[in-house]
């Protein structure tokens, strides 16, 4: 019985929590869609209630920053983003949990402090290369950056997803005589999957919501990211909250999906390339 | 006869390459500045055949995004609407276009040119300006409680404390979000209580931030600030929305104001007064070394500032021309106010527009902190003075 | 493992390789001479000194003042602040939430601060503590108490993002105790009920002590992110006002890319990596453990 009460309790306070926690998106949201002359004295206000699809028509078409053109180019940069590192990396981590090599353990160690780096650290140099390489304002120098930046995380998270596979298989089929290279793309590519599927949705989410590199490497207005886009979203002459909020919820929504449709594998991955 | 066909074929398709040319305008004005904006470049398109598109993008930005396009040897459009002082260093530094061939300075207002000029070479020209006269008012709320703009700093106190009695807590409104509406109103203050002549040290280096003078002038703003007379930062279109609902009674905005209320007729606006100068802030356009276009950009901007783009602009409200020829007529009536209270005072460059660089982040980003802790003036002048080295 | 010819592994591990040296190694190894080298690329200490004695950094008057106290302080503060709140509030969510009815939808509302770009994070910190149409004052309106856009003032508006993201960040340690909390064997409390524990002494002597991995892990990922934390900095208060809010990372890019110094910005970089560098040495003693 006391149990049970318990439980009732513990209820509760989950929810309540869980409504504090949502508050703030629900102001977000009801600011996006109502007029800005409701909310002048705050969003929970319902005295007149309106819905209105003015601010998300205005994000989308904005002159300065539409986020029509921000978004896709977010996902020119973010898909190849996903799929070079990942491709690249899941060889890496496969040949750190399969081979034994010379300075091995050292350059596994520079790949696990790279990790830590903060993107400052690379923040000039890289502007100072992409621009003797001409790729400054380009998406190819942006991606190339994104993709070795997510190396080093994916290397390790596939590493140590490689090293909970047995090797036995592999042992089958080498006794068979296929080669390395056979084994990794029949065997241990679709064995690896559900890992792989982890690494691209974190990847995917970090690389949309990046704001720092896309700042420093991109400017040409009508090539702007999303992210870019949303502190543009305050014009010199016409700052908006029902702008703002609506391309907050336009920018997050991608993310926001993806974690909806993967979620079990985008936890995974959270929990996963922190702990073995 | 093949060779002929051939020939004519070329020609026909230089012609249409020619003709397909379109030109980028970068400018920062949204919403309904864009909207007044438009008609002057449809203008030219007509007169021309010369295609125009227009970004928005603001002067904060571009000052990011420009010195490292211009290292690329590259630009983002044709004609960019700038500071000046952004425009003449750049210029100096060989990536703006010299435009004294096509623009006449004699057109315009005494001085209008000289932020963008060196020596004889000039590296931009001067569009339609803004001037940021002082403290705007409902004329319909100073009648209901029979209001009349101050004539003198101790009526202006009364006004003050007047509507303070009258149920306005915080009777002006102080805009924010972005960095210019705190400086204006400060710039506004120097030139009152220092003078026109101080605006100009300033902008030139000549005198400390810490100088008797400077703090002088400060002070009175302070004085203001203290008895809580300014309301908090708030962003400044939420915050005119407020003030022209009724929440604050006084606004000091720019001379744009009256293209963003619903009645223009309603408004009125007085300087503080014994101010013998106003801040007259001139959009400057520059063209790129980088253009792929550089005489259709030429005659683009010569277009913009010429009688004819600049009476199309300011027939829209809220600008006041710099080019000479332009007839009063053109004016729509409300603007008629502004051009009576700039008769006789001395027309002055905005003063962090004209320095520009960290030091404009840094005042702005100083002003934001005055105006919630006034008492930390000193800090505040230091900084200042720390940040011109 | 096998010891493999050249050309396999080579093969695997090669194109990862070429593209860290190319893009993060051999740019943080520049970074590190560009803080030693001044504009004509001679050797010189003036970033240092300029970058450790500048108010921008540390500000001792603001400990008699108030805010700004300068940068170093700032991320130190967030530290103190941020990493004991989040950590200990996830922990305290995952055993709250541990097989409640309706948990997924919890946790994934608590989770969504991680889930949506930083930037979006930062407008809605600004939004939340906004005079007019924030949530925060919402709240105090309803108490009866004092209202104001809590990032306007020197003294609140750090505190307004350090509280802010806290919001935004358990989420992350929410999640990674919940999948901790699920490796903990059920006999083990079942053992101590029999001897008669109580529930709180359970939860010290049992899910701390056997969660301390995913501690280390979440302590660490934590205290990274709070040396580095800039977007959220950015689009709320760009370091505002009168530099009160302002952290070590938004210094280094306005000294790279607003006057273009490279020699103090590479000093700011250097430090920060250094302090990252220091605060993940736990966890990397615990994941090159073979």
């Amino acid at each position: 019985m006391k149990k049970r009460y318990i439980q009732i309790i513990r209820t509760v306070i989950a929810w309540l929590i869980a409504v504090i926690w949502l508050l703030p998106f629900v102001g977000i949201l009801m600011t996006s869609i109502r007029p800005m002359s409701e909310i002048l004295d705050g969003w929970w206000n319902f005295k007149e209630f309106h819905l209105t699809p003015d601010n998300f028509m205005g994000a989308w078409n904005h002159p300065t920053a539409s986020l029509k053109n921000g978004m896709k180019n977010s996902f020119i940069v973010a898909i190849p983003s996903t799929v070079l590192p990942l491709f690249i990396a899941t060889m890496a981590g496969y040949g750190f949990s399969r081979y034994r090599f010379p300075v091995k353990k050292t350059t596994f160690f520079i790949i696990i402090l790279t990790l830590t780096l903060p993107q400052q650290m690379i923040a000039v140099p890289i502007f100072q290369i992409m621009n003797s390489l001409g790729l400054v304002d380009k998406y190819l120098g942006l991606i190339l950056v994104h993709t070795a930046w997510g190396i080093p995380w994916i290397t390790f998270f596939m590493r140590n997803f490689f090293s909970t596979i047995p090797s036995n298989v592999e042992e089958a089929a080498r006794i068979d005589g296929a080669s390395d290279f056979t084994i990794f793309f029949r065997i241990i590519l679709p064995l690896a999957l559900p890992g792989i599927a982890s690494a691209a949705a974190l990847q995917f989410t970090w690389v949309w919501s990046d704001f720092f590199l896309a700042l420093i490497l991109i400017y040409s207005p009508d090539k702007l990211l999303a992210t870019q886009r949303v502190p543009l979203m305050r014009g010199v002459y016409h700052v908006d909250w029902g702008l703002l909020a609506a391309a907050s919820v336009l920018v997050m929504l991608v993310p926001l999906l993806v974690y909806a449709v993967l979620q079990k594998q985008y936890v995974k991955g959270m929990v996963g390339w922190s702990l073995k | 006869m093949l060779k002929k066909g051939l020939m004519i074929l070329a020609i026909v398709l230089m012609a249409m390459v020619g003709l397909a040319v379109t030109l980028t305008v970068i400018g920062p004005w949204a919403g309904p500045e864009q909207e007044a904006f438009m008609p002057v470049l449809k203008a030219f398109e007509e007169e021309t055949g010369i295609e125009v598109e227009y970004k928005v993008y603001r002067a904060e930005d571009l000052a990011n995004l420009l010195p490292a396009q211009f290292a690329a040897r590259r630009a983002p459009g044709d004609v960019i609407f700038m500071w000046a002082s952004f425009i003449r260093e750049y210029g100096k530094k060989g990536h703006i276009m010299d435009v004294s061939s096509v623009i006449d300075p004699d057109w315009y207002l005494a001085g209008a040119l000289d932020p963008v000029q060196v020596g004889n070479r000039l590296y931009g020209a001067a569009y339609t300006a803004k001037v940021k006269p002082g403290f705007w008012y409902r004329k319909s709320l100073f009648k209901k409680y029979g209001l009349k703009p101050p004539k003198t700093w101790d009526e202006f106190l009364a006004l003050l404390r007047t509507l303070r009695a009258v149920g306005f807590k915080t009777p002006i409104a102080s805009g924010d979000g972005v960095g210019w509406p705190l400086s204006d109103v400060t710039e506004h203050f120097l030139i009152t209580f220092g003078s026109p002549g101080l605006q100009k040290d300033l902008i030139e280096k000549k005198i400390s931030w810490q100088s008797n003078t400077v703090r002088y002038a400060m002070e009175k703003l302070v004085s203001l600030l203290k008895e809580g007379y300014f309301s908090e930062p708030t962003e400044w279109t939420t915050i005119l929305q407020q003030w022209w609902r009724g929440d604050y009674a006084l606004y000091f905005m720019g001379s744009w104001i009256t293209g963003m209320v619903d009645d223009p007729s309603d408004l009125g606006v007085f300087s503080l007064p014994g101010a013998k100068g106003m801040v007259f802030g001139a959009d400057y356009a520059f063209i790129p070394k980088y253009t792929k276009h550089p005489e259709e950009a030429k005659k683009l901007l010569a277009f913009l500032v010429s009688e004819k783009g600049q009476s199309l602009q300011v027939a829209q409200g809220g600008h006041i021309a710099t080019n000479k020829y332009v007839k009063l007529s053109a004016y729509p009536p409300v603007d008629a106010e502004v051009a009576k209270l700039m008769e006789g005072v001395e027309l002055l460059p905005d003063l962090d527009d004209s320095i520009g660089g960290a030091f404009q982040m840094a005042f702005w980003d100083q002003l934001k902190l005055l105006w919630v802790r006034p008492e930390r003036l000193d800090t505040v002048l230091k900084v200042l003075d720390e940040k011109l080295k | 493992m096998r010891r493999a010819k050249l050309s396999h592994y080579a093969f695997f591990i090669l194109p990862a390789l070429l593209l860290l040296a190319a893009f993060v190694v051999y740019p943080s190894l520049r970074t590190i001479y560009l803080s030693f080298v001044d504009e004509e690329g001679k050797f010189t200490l003036a970033g240092y000194k300029e970058v450790f004695t500048s108010r921008d950094t540390f500000d001792p008057e603001g400990f008699k003042r108030g805010f700004p106290m300068g940068t170093l302080i700032h991320n130190l503060l967030w530290i103190g602040i941020h990493l004991p709140l989040s950590v200990f509030l996830g922990l305290l969510l995952a055993v709250l939430l541990k097989g409640l009815p309706g948990v997924s939808f919890i946790k994934s509302v608590i989770f969504l601060g991680m889930v949506m770009p930083m930037i979006v994070g930062g407008v809605m910190i600004r939004f939340m503590f906004d005079g007019n149409v924030g949530v925060v004052n919402m709240f105090l309106k309803f108490l009866g108490l004092h209202t104001q856009t809590w990032t306007a003032y020197p003294e609140t508006a750090l505190l307004s993002l350090i509280f802010g993201s806290v919001w935004l960040w358990t989420g992350f340690s929410m999640v990674l105790y919940s999948a901790g909390l699920e490796t903990i064997p059920k006999e083990f409390y079942e053992a101590a009920a029999i001897d008669g524990a109580s529930r709180f002494r359970m939860f010290f002597n049992i899910t701390i002590p056997l969660l301390k991995p995913i501690t280390v892990v979440v302590v660490t990922m934590t205290l990274l992110w709070e040396l580095k934390v800039f977007d959220i900095v950015y689009v709320a208060t760009m370091g505002g006002p009168g530099g009160a809010s302002n952290v070590l990372a938004l210094q280094m890019y306005s000294y790279a890319f607003r006057e273009f110094n490279f020699n103090k910005s590479a000093v700011v970089a250097v430090f920060i990596t250094v302090s990252t560098l220091a605060a993940s040495i736990p966890m990397m003693r615990l994941s090159t453990r073979e």
